[in-house]
């Protein structure tokens, strides 16, 4: 009997949902929206750390600790020396670096190792798995790829293919392919180059240099054993645990990642909205079923229950197809996450998704829980409702008008509460979302107040437009605030979204323009192209630096090195400047010691970057242990710099300092100053021709770099940027749907003016206005929640997750475009339902309902 | 019951898709792969240096390397007791590998890398101890490059990482007789570290030191040997040092192809006997089992002198056989070799049967004891064997 009943509930609940296929659908939309830009970051996110940690597990291979060098590699006499110490151990010498493939333009690992010491290491490379000897070690360039590349590439053994290095190309034949036993060993190998150790020396120009050895000690190897092998070591040399590297490197995107995380987490937050405005509206317009079904002995339970399952049902239904969407948005953004990894971090090549349970798990997990959340008042007050007051339409409308006072007090609370925790010094990232969602809360609760007065304001304006219909509209919204209001908070929170993002990539972008300025002060700069864009690690030729000085109508010259030291704070980012009288102008410092530039050339003090000092709180005064060729040495830092160049942070020492601690003269990068009134163009030109045939340089004009610098920072934004364009789509959906179903809602009324003599056109201006104006407020009230909004991702979360100071750039046209996205949605919003209402016969309205 | 059964069905579709997710995936796995049209290691010789003719020796420099020919190796074998009469054999090989001719007569190798070589070097250090019937070996490889293995004659050094044999003393002059000290170590802590002293001059084996192995033209080596060579110092074994002294052989041979097609592997001897003769016989065998008509026998006098025989008047018979439980193979363990023309007989056993090396690749090298008469008088005496080509039997 029992169970005939709760069917009958059910059939009649989902009757109610098909027959109104609009808010259903655009409910379901809410959360997939939401569910899938979640599950399109994680995914995305983690296949990009999937492939470093597979390509990282490769390379690194069975070895448990590695010795490194200080800044320019290790000699290869360590290796020597090792292998013949007294306690036999396993070892294997390593040389690694990029190169790219010219084939297919893409960035290779070239990994050059002792075939003949590798078995222990990496069996792909060894000589027991089959490595021709008299091809490999013999000194011609001959190299390993892996079965899937070579098919990809279309080669085959013996082709050759031609591998391109810091500029220069070398013609490398292909002996063998390495054949993965495992999708995941294939995917490891997907962008691996294995040389001889001595090719990979000529390679990447490291004569006599090694990248690290790479040890096996047993698990039982005491301190005493380490130390033993430590002593064994030159200065500078240091052993350390092989995993370590690869924590250190994959920490460096942790903040990168997780700002991208905290956007898809906005997204779902205004899919709450949503869905929380649809299931009000579902229940809010089957009140007068509702009272009949509780008149009939429905108990509250059985309503609370149908309600859920309502929710329950949207839920799943939109989770799952939020997910199926996550997969395809997560093909897009995994390319443009890794270009920004790549531009801004290490090399990582993602060829494909890789699909893990966790994203999964999560995105159920909050796509359901965001849906019942959001379904819980709604059912509440379905189920509460005494059965009179629910045949009573307007009981709801009542209460909230009372609580509008409430309500705003507590919104100013939360948000008071939210602005609080941004006060708490040393705060966390984490820490400053929290702030943002209390705040945007906050602000939420009072937007039925700030909706009665606005609506106070433009009801004069509307009633001068519009005459009577215009104040009827205005009048309208205020008398279902409880409906309208939810409908208002949600674009609110969906607009203001995309006007936050929208103000910091702004900032950002502002502050970077303006820096460039100032720090390019040479008229030419020459580099070499390089795997990871903003990290100039490669080395230019002596003949080429020499040559490109020389050349007529160059007045003056800085060089600069760029290379990854081991500090006391794990691999960091060291730059050697010379010539500082005139590089010394480029600097725009935050603070410095008084004479700092006269103390600079000659002294064991540092410049550090801004961001370098706030990740590792640094201050004036400290010091920076580096690993130098000399030891372990100390450098005071004297000086915080602003740039915007790294996320990770630079230290910067002044080239005389560098080579009194390093045994490196390379130049990594050269500026060249031109003749007073020479033409620069026709000098960069000059120099291209000069540097011909000698090493592929990149020659560009200070407006060259510049704009090439503002293509990359708009490159690593793109990520953002669409998501931004995806918070936005939310925000149309949303208040398409919010809008909609009101009108739709409001569909007896509408019929009651019509048979009040409302004329058809009447009724159409009538809906239109009302949409207009609540999709015009909406758009106003959005403006100041996301300066608040963009106010905190700069000040608060940029800093936290970076570091920058970045200056807060607002433009009028940014919060047009919201104000006019709102707008022309609750345009749209309105389309449907007034030509419905117009076109049908108000008598059936009315009988119908 | 209906509100708990949505639920139900909602986590039951998620747990759906999580499962076939996590079935597709599998499991973190280690990093395998096997190697793919990677050519074979060619038996070509065309380009090498070949062993055509008896040459002229030059000392010192003819104890380092001949690079241009295709293989070469230093062996260092010996018998040795402590002061109560422990016996251990010894057995210390340096191998040398070109792994491509030598283009126009100069090295191949026209790169800057210090790494790049043609050079490859291979290493077998091996204990056996009498008492305990207990054989240990260990094998090592490396380039010839950056100092890491090397055969150097001026001043002596064979070395390949921290297994070497060094020349004491003086550092050169034209004498090929002097003294080494050869220091080799396992990983588990075996070592030797003994001074190497030629009792005898160096013996130049086959004709003036070339010798022909197979019909064909270029199949021969060069063959120097110093066939005894007083030797003490310490051995190391499962942790317990001993002194040690007794006598060594060394063997310097180097070739581009020894073998002809149809030669299978071969039986070689090193002895010193009780009445300070030492003998070197050797016999090459065919693929069919018989026994080639390459063989050789160098008999030296107590002064140094070779006695001349003929390679027709030694005779070996072999008594018993020992299956290996590595490989399956049966290598013969006891031997008869007779000599009529210079009143010669001598039973040869090995000190114990397993002496295998199971390295890359598989042969035997293992210490006999051999007993017998010579004119008519009782002798003992010590050496090794040498079996190749039983894989398979």
């Amino acid at each position: 009997m029992k169970r005939s009943k709760t069917n009958l509930l059910w059939r009649s609940s989902i009757r109610f949902l098909l027959q109104h296929p609009w808010h259903f659908a655009l409910s379901i939309l809410g959360v997939a929206l939401g569910v899938s830009m979640v599950v399109s970051i994680d995914l995305s996110n983690s296949s990009a750390q999937k492939a470093f940690s597979l390509s990282t597990q490769a390379v690194t291979g069975e070895a448990t600790h590695q010795v490194t060098g200080a800044a320019d590699g290790l000699d290869e006499s360590v290796y020597r020396q090792l292998r013949m110490a007294e306690k036999p151990l396993k070892s294997a010498p390593v040389v690694e670096g990029y190169g790219r493939l010219s084939v297919v333009n893409r960035t290779f690992r070239i990994l050059g190792v002792d075939p003949i010491a590798e078995a222990p290491f990496r069996s792909f490379a060894s000589q027991k798995a089959g490595i021709n000897l008299s091809d490999f070690i013999s000194g011609e360039t001959t190299g390993l790829v892996s079965h899937d590349v070579a098919s990809e590439l279309g080669l085959a053994v013996e082709d050759t293919l031609m591998v391109s290095v810091s500029g220069h190309t070398f013609p490398l034949r292909l002996i063998g392919l390495i054949n993965p036993d495992n999708d995941q060993t294939r995917r490891a190998l997907e962008n691996l180059l294995v040389v001889d150790i001595g090719t990979a020396q000529k390679l990447l120009n490291m004569p006599g240099k090694l990248s690290r050895i790479d040890l096996i000690l047993p698990e039982n190897t005491n301190e005493r054993a380490i130390k033993n092998i430590t002593t064994l070591l030159p200065e500078g040399a240091d052993l350390s645990r092989s995993d370590s590297r690869s924590q250190a490197v994959s920490q460096m995107i942790n903040a990168f990642e997780f700002n991208l995380q905290a956007l898809s987490m906005l997204a779902l937050l205004v899919g709450m909205f949503l869905i929380y405005n649809t299931m009000t509206f579902s229940v809010v317009q089957r009140r007068p079923l509702i009272g009949r079904l509780r008149g009939i002995g429905v108990t509250k339970r059985e309503i609370l229950r149908v309600v859920v399952q309502e929710a329950i049902l949207i839920g799943v239904i939109g989770t799952a197809i939020g997910i199926l969407a996550g997969f395809f948005l997560a093909q897009v953004l995994l390319k443009l996450v890794t270009q920004s990894i790549n531009d801004l971090y290490f090399v990582v090549s993602v060829q494909e998704l890789s699909i893990g349970i966790y994203p999964l798990i999560k995105a159920a997990v909050l796509g359901m829980g965001a849906t019942l959340l959001a379904a819980y008042w709604p059912a509440r007050e379905a189920s509460n409702a005494e059965v009179s007051t629910v045949l009573n339409r307007s009981s709801s409308e009542s209460k909230i008008k009372g609580r509008i006072g409430t309500l705003a007090l507590a919104g100013i609370v939360v948000g008071g509460l939210g602005g609080g925790l941004l006060l708490i010094p040393n705060g966390r990232i984490g820490m400053g979302y929290v702030s943002l969602l209390m705040i945007i809360i906050g602000f939420s609760l009072t937007i039925p107040l700030l909706v009665t007065g606005l609506t106070g304001l433009i009801r004069p304006v509307l009633s001068t437009i519009n005459g009577l219909i215009g104040k009827m509209s205005a009048q309208g919204i205020v008398t279902e605030l409880s409906r309208t209001s939810v409908a208002i908070a949600s674009l609110v929170v969906a607009v203001a979204a995309t006007v936050g993002v929208g103000v910091m990539v702004d900032s950002f972008r502002t502050t970077v323009v303006s820096w460039l300025e100032i720090q390019l002060q040479a008229d030419v700069y020459v580099q070499v192209p390089r795997a990871v864009t903003r990290k100039a690690d490669g080395e230019l030729d002596p003949t080429v630096v020499l040559r490109l000085k020389q050349t007529d109508g160059v007045a003056g010259f800085h060089t600069v090195r760029s290379v990854d030291v081991h500090t006391n704070f794990g691999i960091d980012q060291l730059v050697a400047v010379d010539n500082e009288v005139s590089s010394h102008n480029t600097y725009q410092m935050k603070e410095s010691e008084p004479g700092f530039w006269n103390r600079f050339r000659n002294e064991a003090i540092v410049m550090v970057s801004e961001v370098y000092a706030y990740r590792h709180h640094v201050d004036l005064g400290d010091s920076v242990f580096i690993r130098t060729d000399r030891g372990r040495a100390g450098f005071q830092v004297a000086g915080i710099f602003y740039d915007y160049a790294s996320d990770l942070g630079t230290i910067t020492i002044s080239r005389n300092t560098y080579d009194a601690y390093f045994d490196d003269p390379a130049v990594s990068g050269l500026a060249l100053y031109a003749t007073d009134g020479a033409d620069v163009d026709e000098l960069v030109k000059r120099l291209r021709s000069r540097s011909e045939g000698l090493q592929e340089v990149l020659i560009q004009s200070n407006r060259g770099l510049r704009e090439a610098s503002i293509a990359i920072f708009d490159r690593t934004f793109t990520v953002t940027i669409v998501l931004r364009m995806l918070a936005m789509l939310v925000a149309f959906v949303g208040v398409l749907s919010a809008l909609m179903a009101i009108q739709l809602e409001r569909k007896r009324e509408h019929a009651v003016m019509r048979a009040n003599g409302m004329t058809p056109g009447q009724l159409w201006s009538y809906v239109i206005t009302q949409s207009g104006a609540m999709g015009l407020i909406a758009g106003i009230l959005s403006l100041p929640l996301g300066i608040i909004m963009a106010y905190i991702l700069v000040y608060v979360i940029n800093m936290r997750s970076f570091g920058w100071t970045l200056q807060l750039m607002v433009s009028p046209a940014l919060l047009m475009q919201a104000v006019l996205l709102a707008f022309l949605a609750a345009l749209l919003a309105g389309i449907y339902p007034s030509y419905k209402m117009a076109k049908a016969s108000p008598a059936d309205a009315l009988r119908n309902n | 019951m209906k509100l708990s059964g949505w639920f139900v069905i909602g986590f039951l579709t998620m747990a759906v898709i999580g499962v076939i997710w996590w079935i597709s995936i599998p499991p973190e796995v280690e990093i395998r792969t096997s190697l793919s049209a990677v050519d074979a290691m060619s038996g070509d010789t065309e380009g090498y240096l070949r062993a055509d003719g008896p040459r002229e020796f030059v000392f010192p420099d003819d104890h380092g390397a001949h690079e241009g020919f295709k293989t070469e190796w230093w062996y260092y074998t010996g018998n040795l007791f402590t002061g109560d009469g422990r016996q251990f054999g010894y057995q210390f090989t340096i191998f040398r590998n070109q792994l491509n001719p030598p283009a126009e007569g100069v090295d191949t190798v026209t790169e800057e890398s210090g790494w790049s070589t043609d050079q490859f070097y291979l290493g077998h250090f091996a204990l056996s101890d009498v008492e305990n019937k207990n054989h240990i070996y260990e094998e090592r490889s490396s380039r010839g490059a950056i100092g890491l293995a090397g055969a150097r004659a001026v001043p002596y050094r064979i070395w390949l990482e921290d297994w070497e044999v060094q020349r004491v003393g003086g550092e050169s002059g034209s004498d090929p007789r002097f003294p080494v000290r050869l220091k080799a170590k396992m990983v588990g802590g075996a070592a030797i570290d003994l001074q190497i002293t030629p009792a005898k001059p160096l013996v130049l084996q086959g004709d003036r030191g070339y010798d022909q192995k197979g019909s064909t033209a270029g199949n021969a080596s060069y063959y120097l040997s110093f066939t005894r060579m007083d030797t003490k110092g310490t051995l190391k074994i499962n942790d317990q040092l001993f002194e040690v002294s007794g006598h060594s052989w060394m063997d310097h041979e180097w070739s581009t192809s020894a073998l002809d097609e149809d030669q299978k592997g071969w039986d070689w001897f090193s002895i010193q006997l009780s009445n300070g003769y030492d003998l070197m016989y050797y016999q090459l065998r065919l693929k069919d089992g018989s026994v080639s008509r390459f063989k050789a026998v160098t008999l030296v006098d107590p002064a140094g002198e070779k006695v001349p025989i003929d390679q027709e008047d030694a005779t070996l018979e072999v008594l018993d056989h020992w299956e290996s439980p590595h490989s399956k193979s049966s290598y013969p363990s006891q031997w008869k070799l007779t000599i009529p023309r210079v009143d010669l007989s001598l039973d040869i056993n090995t000190v114990f049967p397993d002496q295998e090396m199971d390295v890359s690749v598989r042969y035997y090298e293992g210490a006999v004891a051999v007993a017998g008469t010579m004119n008519g008088e009782e002798i003992s005496g010590h050496g090794f064997i040498e079996m190749t080509g039983y894989e398979g039997k």
